[in-house]
């Protein structure tokens, strides 16, 4: 006998209810998890791997086009590098069940400036030669069984060839890895100058440039000048570093999350409440025997010593319970959006929250009983007035 | 109100004066009380309800404190310890028996017993062996895996009384031990307690309104006679 068994059998004393608060708890964890893989998917992949590639577009809106001729303009700017540029192309394989991320970019300029994509020099050589080549990702690779070499057609909604058709015939050249994460081995990249030749229209025109500028330039006197350069013209750009870039991408997605997120933190707490209303229930229930075991010569801090493991029990059960279905059901679920939304995993740093959540919620519902506890007068309890 | 046994003090109260505030009145339950007993007494504490004798065992075992006067426990002033001392003295001086036993229902007799051990410096398996020779003096050995649900009323006394024991207590307080028993389990109870008293040196003082319960006692104490009658409409006030 110690203080844990007894936790142990005070918990199972009304099994019923506790097997119901539990359930409770493991639904709100379960919901915590769950939310946090899928923020983990939105919000992941948000950090440039250079910090000094910027990204002009259209002032207007990312669909709009610019013209190519900007890539000199852009070049002569003081403190620009070297300026590289890429046209979204969208694209599917055989049907648009299965989208990718295709995009035309310039060949001779690309690679040298995101050089974080890894494949052998012979092989980018290979695609560089190659008018249809196209870079895949290993992902890419594995999921469609693609090696160098393959013929492969792909079908853009937006993009309609010179032959009056939505596909475009593709060989593959290389294929790259990525040093960081693997989702980031899910995007195909094929010659600006084939897809320029061989569009239907809006030739000359690219979907962004990604000007790199010298390490020690301000990179915001470069964007300005950049914008500057074109405010009057038809082709108005915005400027931002590539950073920026991404996270106004992914900024709707966050937003979505952080409503998901409102409305889980609302259920938690709700649930919070119903575990406090458990233990006072439970603490009230055993007043006498509270004051029996303080007659006894126990103190009062051993007493909420003991509902507080109760509480933590109760919690960390859920939690656990919670967060392992969680685990097994984004399992399912990164599965079926792997292309969609890549990244669905929970965070090693989501299981110290949700050890900090049970520490916290488990000192919550013990305050009201703890207070009732070390008011309990023995006397009064154990029914001697007078 | 003082004892004639010449052996050593075991309890003494010393002018104790104890009131409880009831709505805007204030109710004396004991006034300028004065009580000594000796080691080894079987005191039986009487009277009419509401005269205060629960108040006065409480007193005595540092459940509740007076409103002034001294409560002495071998040669121990223990009003004016704080809570986690007097927590601390309560679980290695005094064993408490109520008449509603107050068991725990989760654990079994054996765990009820050892309940109070886990206070003291002994590891589980002295606990084991202390609560099993409380049972076994008790006569409740061969039941000590049983729930409190699964025991009658008698042998769940019995089991309080061994864990009112089993830390070896100098003196044991019964409130009204046998006022839920029939009466061939009240005199097992009382045979047993008496027991504790005459072999084992127990000091024992019992609350009680059953005059057979207080022929075991070796000396009884009718508070009645100590209570005027002003007192006494007050106090009937209270318990009303």
């Amino acid at each position: 006998m110690n203080i844990f068994q007894l936790v142990w059998r005070n918990s199972f004393r009304k099994k019923t209810r506790f097997s119901l608060t539990c359930v409770s708890v493991v639904i709100a964890f379960f919901l915590f998890s769950l939310l946090a893989g899928i923020n983990h998917a939105l919000t992941s992949n948000v950090s440039s791997n250079n910090q000094y590639r910027l990204l002009t577009s259209h002032k207007i809106s990312l669909a709009r086009s610019l013209p190519l001729n900007y890539q000199q303009k852009i070049s002569a700017i003081a403190g620009v590098e070297s300026v590289s540029y890429a046209s979204w192309f969208g694209g599917f394989f055989k049907d648009e069940t299965h989208q990718l991320a295709v995009l035309a970019v310039d060949h001779n300029s690309y690679f040298e400036m995101f050089d974080e994509y890894d494949m052998p020099a012979r092989q980018l050589e290979q695609w560089k030669k190659t008018r249809t080549g196209l870079v895949i990702g290993q992902a890419i690779a594995n999921k469609y069984g693609w090696k160098v070499g393959d013929k492969v057609p792909l079908s853009s909604s937006i993009w309609m060839n010179r032959d009056g058709v939505f596909t475009w015939q593709f060989t593959v050249s290389a294929i790259y890895q990525s040093a960081g994460d693997a989702s980031s081995e899910k995007q195909i990249f094929f010659q600006h100058a084939y897809f320029d030749k061989s569009r239907a229209y809006a030739r000359n025109m690219v979907s962004w440039f990604t000007p790199k500028v010298h390490g020690d330039t301000d990179l915001d006197v470069v964007s300005q000048k950049i914008d500057t350069l074109f405010a009057n013209s038809n082709g108005a750009t915005r400027t931002t570093t590539e950073q920026v870039f991404i996270k106004e991408r992914v900024q709707q997605f966050v937003d979505m999350a952080m409503i998901i997120k409102l409305v889980v933190i609302a259920v938690f707490f709700t649930l919070l409440l119903i575990v406090c209303n458990t233990m006072v229930q439970s603490n009230r229930e055993r007043l006498n025997e509270s004051a029996m075991m303080k007659a006894l010569g126990f103190s009062s801090w051993f007493l909420i010593a003991q509902v507080y493991l109760e509480s933590f029990f109760l919690l960390a059960l859920g939690a656990l319970l919670g967060c392992i279905s969680a685990q097994l059901c984004l399992v399912y679920v990164s599965h079926l959006f792997t292309d969609f939304l890549p990244g669905i995993a929970i965070d090693k740093v989501h299981y110290l929250d949700v050890i900090l959540l049970i520490f916290l919620a488990a000192t919550l519902c013990s305050l009201l009983p703890a207070l009732t506890l070390k008011r309990l007068t023995i006397s009064n309890t154990l029914g001697a007035k007078a | 109100m003082h004892t004639n046994n010449q052996d050593k003090i075991a309890i003494q109260l010393k002018e104790i004066n104890k009131s409880y505030k009831k709505g805007s009145n204030n109710v004396v339950v004991h006034d300028h009380f004065n009580l000594s007993i000796a080691e080894g007494e079987f005191v039986a504490l009487m009277g009419p309800s509401g005269l205060g004798k629960s108040t006065l065992l409480h007193l005595i075992g540092g459940l509740d404190l007076p409103t002034s006067g001294s409560v002495i426990i071998n040669e121990q002033r223990i009003d004016t310890l704080s809570e986690g001392k007097l927590s601390t003295w309560r679980a290695e001086n005094i064993g408490f028996v109520f008449q509603s036993h107050h068991l725990l229902p989760v654990l079994t007799a054996q765990g009820n017993v050892e309940l109070p051990l886990l206070l003291t410096p002994l590891d589980n398996k002295q606990r084991k062996q202390h609560a099993s020779l409380a049972l076994r003096l008790v006569g409740m050995e061969e039941r000590a895996k049983h729930l409190p649900k699964e025991l009658s009323g008698g042998q769940e006394q019995r089991v309080a009384i061994a864990r009112a024991i089993v830390s070896d207590p100098k003196i044991i307080l019964c409130d009204e031990p046998t006022g839920n028993l029939d009466r061939k389990t009240a005199d097992e109870i009382l045979s047993l307690l008496t027991k504790l008293n005459k072999d084992y040196g127990k000091t024992i003082v019992m609350v009680t309104h059953d005059l057979r319960a207080s022929e075991y006692a070796s000396r009884v104490i009718n508070l009645e006679q100590y209570i005027d009658a002003g007192q006494q409409n007050q106090l009937s006030a209270l318990e009303e």
